[in-house]
């Protein structure tokens, strides 16, 4: 007959340390795959394609220093499916002739860009962010110039990635 | 035959006992519409809870879905339009009442010994709603819900060190995706509304372990001097629970009810464009609880200052308030007695309306 724990106060740390030490194991047996589960994305390498925006001939015809929206898509994984990201390309070229890419995408908070012609000026609809043509930050709280997309000239096509130079946050396209 | 029933169970388990427990808790007798808001809170929550379920025998967290689904909802289920408009007109009354709550219980001082923990659980409560408010939001799969997401996400990536990681962790990924839907969609339906559910008895335990407490105009007949801690133990008149607080509490659950549901079938629920990832011409919006945050994001500029309007403003603000029963540890509790918490509540009061004010105005392009 084991004696109960009013007769016995070992024989009672012992039952505590016992039930303490299966609600541990339980706990972090559940915790660890949790775990995994919750932090997976980190592990995760994201998927990275070219994709066509137009031929060379094409965008070097538009005006110098007047921005041009210019559509691409993606064709990625994400999770389980496989979607078509749609994305605008800001295609500017200045005064020597040297074409830039830049992203839509608001470098303060991500929100989509509006172009002010009067202003001459992108103007972010969220927050009040300003850019100049070549992508400059001209006035409210955006840390850093316009994101640019990574992009080649191959056979006189252009080539841009689903990905933006200098971006070591990795914040998404 | 009834009296038969009730004796079966109190044979068993005392039943009628429990009840009597259970309804008999005592009420300070004055201030009885002022301590209403609470229990309004917990019967809009459950009408959140219920309309919730139920759309959701028709909703799909995908995300070129997500916003059919709920047009589904509203414009070919039958009466689907006022099951999703008492949701959304619910969770907004839900929100402001909470603000009226907390109100109410900061300058009447409610928050004081022995009732800290009470005023903690409750900001653990309206934290959640509010994420709950947002992630709501997000689950309507519209042009806002959209950028909303993205914006959010991109705020949760200023957090000191973990921030690009906690981008990914949230998002499924690095882009805006199913996978964060689903995640979305998780803590806005099981996640939170768990936790909420878990607090709420924690709450209610709290104020019958405390006592009764009320307004200070519960303690005019009161002999003690108004440090004393045992003044506050002792209002002047009490009246139990059941029926005479739960009478009021019905009528202003009613009247609020009838709010809810008038605005549901007047207005409805906006569900708005589609998203169109080429838009050039979207201006995002936020909802209004949202808007003072919103407008503060406007402020601070450049690389190094994003952070206090990202980060460290909204934390330590709520860090500040979570902690206010640590802070003020006076036992005044007459608003009238304490003019520097009246007056900073007040003011804290216009500022969070002014910046609510201008944060809603038409995004005109600002003056260069």
């Amino acid at each position: 007959m084991t004696k109960s724990s009013e007769e016995s106060p070992s024989r009672r740390t012992f039952m505590m340390v016992v039930i303490g030490l299966i609600s541990a194991i339980v706990g972090v047996a559940l915790a660890i795959p949790i775990l995994g589960e919750v932090l997976s994305p980190l592990f995760k390498k994201r998927d990275i394609v070219w994709s066509e925006l137009g031929k060379v001939s094409d965008l070097e015809n538009i005006e110098p220093l007047v921005p041009k929206f210019v559509p691409v898509y993606f064709r990625v994984k994400e999770g389980w499916t496989v979607n078509t990201l749609p994305r605008q390309v800001i295609v500017v070229k200045d005064i020597t002739g040297k074409l830039y890419f830049f992203s839509n995408q608001c470098t303060h908070l991500g929100c989509p860009l509006h172009w002010m012609p009067a202003r001459q000026k992108f103007m972010c609809p969220c927050h009040g962010g300003m850019f100049n043509v070549l992508g400059k930050v001209v006035g409210g709280p955006p840390p850093r110039p316009l994101f640019v997309w990574v992009h080649k000239i191959e056979n006189g096509t252009v080539l841009i990635q689903n990905k933006f130079l200098d971006n070591p946050k990795e914040r998404g396209v | 035959m009834f009296k038969k029933i009730q004796n079966w169970f109190d044979e068993r388990i005392e039943l009628t006992e429990l009840i009597n427990e259970f309804n008999g808790e005592r009420i300070p007798a004055r201030g009885g519409w002022a301590y209403t808001f609470g229990s309004l809170l917990a019967f809009l929550f459950i009408i959140q809870v219920v309309t919730g379920i139920f759309l959701l025998f028709y909703y799909v967290p995908y995300f070129p879905m997500a916003r059919n689904a709920t047009y589904y909802i509203k414009h070919h289920v039958l009466l689907g339009n006022i099951l999703l408009g008492i949701h959304l007109w619910g969770a907004f009354t839900m929100i402001f009442i909470l603000l009226v709550h907390m109100s109410r219980v900061y300058f009447s001082g409610a928050y004081k010994k022995p009732r800290e923990l009470q005023w903690v659980v409750g900001m653990v409560l309206f934290s959640v709603v509010v994420v709950l408010g947002l992630t709501g939001y997000m689950l309507i799969g519209n042009e806002n819900s959209w950028w909303t997401i993205n914006v959010l996400t991109n705020v949760a990536a200023h957090t000191p060190v973990i921030g690009g990681f906690l981008r990914i962790i949230v998002r499924g990924g690095t882009e805006t995706s199913v996978i964060t839907m689903q995640h979305i969609f998780a803590v806005h339906v099981w996640l939170l509304p768990i936790v909420v559910i878990m607090f709420i008895p924690i709450h209610i335990f709290l104020i019958r372990k405390t006592g009764e407490q009320g307004l200070p105009l519960e303690y005019k007949n009161s002999k003690l001097a108004d440090d004393d801690i045992n003044k506050w133990k002792h209002p002047d008149a009490t009246v139990p629970f059941f029926p005479d607080q739960l009478y009021k509490d019905m009528i202003v659950a009613l009247c609020v009810f009838a709010v809810v549901y008038l605005l549901a079938v007047v207005y409805g629920a906006e569900i708005g464009p589609m998203y169109r990832p080429l838009a050039l011409n979207f201006a995002p919006e936020a909802d209004w609880y949202f808007l003072a945050n919103e407008e503060l994001l406007k402020y601070f500029p450049g690389h190094g200052l994003i952070i206090f309007s990202t980060f460290l403003v909204p934390t330590i603000g709520f860090a500040i308030l979570f902690a206010l029963p640590f802070i003020d540890r006076g036992h005044e509790r007459s608003p009238l007695k304490r003019p520097a918490a009246t007056v900073l509540g007040i003011l804290f009061l216009l500022l969070l309306v002014y910046l609510t004010l201008i944060g809603g105005e038409p995004k005109a392009p600002a003056t260069v």
